[in-house]
């Protein structure tokens, strides 16, 4: 049987990939870029996060290391960053591997703990290190067509990528693996009796949430042309991967869809009209509340307060 | 089936288990008596891995699992329940079952074959009728059930109960001493169950072990270790403490 969400998607979708065609101005060009690169990421960091319950702040260590694989490996090897952007990935997932192993013994607040810890070093390494830029950041070569084309490029890259994480991470809820990771959010030691191996599944949703952030990255770092440590690396869009989320709820794929599209639209907003300063706050405030309130996300919370009027 | 040889468990000074002998032969239901604290869900811990044992061995079918870990010991075919149940709360009673169906010995692929087997798991438990509650809704007797319709998911060969009766009433309790002969009888399942309920057991079990501050105290027939004076001494205590 069609229903609407038959027609809804693909219409949506082609309404994206057709908007440049428009001509739009950069500023709404890469507000959808940022809209589509915070779906990629809270996607991504939902597959632990989410479904686990492992609460990651190191998520911007991975997209860091996407975003200066393409730089490296296209400024110093001329190689296409199409491809330098699963380069990214793929050393974003072994660095997932490396540090996952003792990082994810640990629960609760000690994991949090130790994943901020990670993209702090991680910075700080990078500040230092003359070979990608240390502290003066590394500006992109980019590719010989016009900046528009460029940016138009990256723009369908980006959505591309976006699109494919969310269908990745559906397709991981629905699958044995996702009830996997979920029964270990629930219980873990329950998890081990019905014969889940739950280190290695936490380290399979580790790896890939690490890959595919870092392919996110690789595009993120063209686009802007330059990485700089104290921009990939921020706290901030740590936090706000984290918000949106928890914003959306992080049970299921959806929520992290909607919460990076609703929070990543005002977070421009809000910066670009109002001050950078007052949306740290505004954002403070709302993780606030979404965690004490709605701890399953808005939407949730709504059906739930839907569900209490009917009765 | 499943014998433990001098297994110790130390936690920090306290002695849990002691030179801890046991058997249980393939086809019993054999129980394991005690009074609080006295090492039997440490016991049950130990064989499934969670507590490793600080010395002896423990064999199942002839092999040493001693140092398995707790997957690998499901894996195995050794399924337990927890004395506190533990529902995974957030999900329907459907999908507490269909996830240990997933990744237990039953070789089913694919979500859908494995809610069919889930929920014909569920019927055998009689729990056709809550398949899509949430667990959190389930009272104590449903989520007793559906935790052992969870560890009958796993396709054990052997398994694990602590302390099923417990919180019943006396028609509950029938009702499950029923479903335990069943499970063994239809499913060819080895039983291992703690026990407070002294009815229960000596209804069920055609062996109990009694231990006390983690050692062996007796081993036998029910109407044997009931008349033995031990066993009475630990239980009653001397008058004063009764
Ligand atoms: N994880 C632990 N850490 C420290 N001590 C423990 C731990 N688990 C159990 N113990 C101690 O080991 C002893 C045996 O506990 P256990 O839970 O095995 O008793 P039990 O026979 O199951 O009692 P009950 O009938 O109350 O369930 C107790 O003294 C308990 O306090
Ligand atoms: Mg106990």
């Amino acid at each position: 049987m069609l229903k609407p969400k038959h027609i809804l998607f693909p219409l949506v979708m082609i309404m994206l990939f057709a908007f440049p065609v428009v001509r739009p101005p950069l500023f709404f060009l890469t507000l959808c870029f940022s809209v589509f690169m915070f779906v990629g990421l809270s996607e991504s960091w939902n597959l632990l996060g989410g479904y686990t319950g492992y609460v990651s702040l190191g998520h911007i260590a991975f997209f860091s290391t996407g975003a200066y694989t393409t730089a490296v490996f296209m400024n110093r090897f001329g190689i296409s960053p199409f491809i330098t952007a699963i380069l990214g990935g793929v050393f974003s997932a072994v660095l997932a591997a490396l540090v996952g192993y003792p990082v994810l013994r640990l629960k609760g607040a000690y994991f949090t703990i130790s994943s901020l810890l990670l993209a702090v070093v991680m910075q700080l390494i990078f500040m230092n290190w003359d070979f990608v830029g240390s502290s003066t950041g590394l500006w992109y070569k980019l590719l010989p067509v016009s900046i528009e084309v460029n940016r138009i490029l990256f723009y369908e890259a980006m959505l591309i990528v976006a699109t494919a994480i969310t269908l990745v991470v559906r397709y991981v809820e629905r699958s044995k693996f996702g009830a996997g990771l979920v029964a270990i959010r629930e219980d873990e030691d329950v998890a081990k009796t019905m014969g889940i191996n739950t280190p290695w599944l936490k380290m399979k949703a580790f790896i890939l949430g690490a890959f595919l952030a870092g392919v996110v990255g690789g595009i993120y770092g063209y686009y802007m042309s330059y990485v700089h440590p104290e921009v990939t690396f921020s706290m901030n869009t740590s936090l706000l991967i984290l918000l949106m989320s928890f914003f959306g709820g992080c049970r299921s794929w959806s929520g992290p869809l909607l919460g990076a599209v609703v929070l990543s639209l005002a977070n421009q907003l809000i910066v670009t009209f109002i001050g950078a300063e007052i949306s740290r706050i505004l954002y403070g405030l709302l993780l606030v509340v979404v965690i004490i309130f709605m701890p399953d996300g808005v939407m949730q919370y709504a059906k739930g307060l839907f569900v209490r009027e009917k009765r | 089936m499943l014998e433990g040889i001098k297994v110790t468990r130390r936690f920090g000074g306290l002695m849990a288990l002691t030179n801890l002998d046991f058997t249980v032969e393939q086809g019993q239901i054999v129980g394991l008596i005690g009074p609080n604290g006295s090492g039997k869900t440490t016991l049950f811990n130990v064989i499934t891995g969670f507590y490793p044992a600080d010395s002896g061995k423990i064999i199942f079918k002839g092999k040493e699992i001693t140092r398995c870990k707790p997957y690998e010991i499901a894996r195995l075919g050794i399924a337990r329940t927890f004395q506190i149940v533990r529902p995974l709360l957030g999900l329907s009673a459907l999908d507490n079952v269909t996830t240990a169906v997933l990744y237990g010995r039953e070789q089913i692929a694919g979500m859908a074959k494995g809610r069919e087997r889930a929920a014909e798991l569920l019927a055998y438990v009689r729990l056709d009728d809550k398949k899509d509650v949430p667990a959190q809704r389930l009272v104590a007797a449903e989520r007793k059930r559906l935790e052992l319709a969870r560890a009958l998911a796993l396709k054990p060969e052997f398994l694990l109960l602590d302390e099923v009766f417990s919180g019943l009433n006396d028609t509950e309790i029938q009702d499950a001493i029923k479903l335990i002969f069943r499970i063994r009888d239809d499913l060819g399942v080895t039983i291992f169950l703690i026990e407070h309920v002294m009815k229960a057991v000596m209804g069920t079990c055609e062996k109990i072990f009694v231990i006390q501050y983690g050692v062996k105290l007796a081993e036998g027939k029910p109407e044997e270790v009931s008349r033995d004076p031990a066993v009475i001494e630990a239980y009653l205590g001397k008058k004063r403490t009764c």
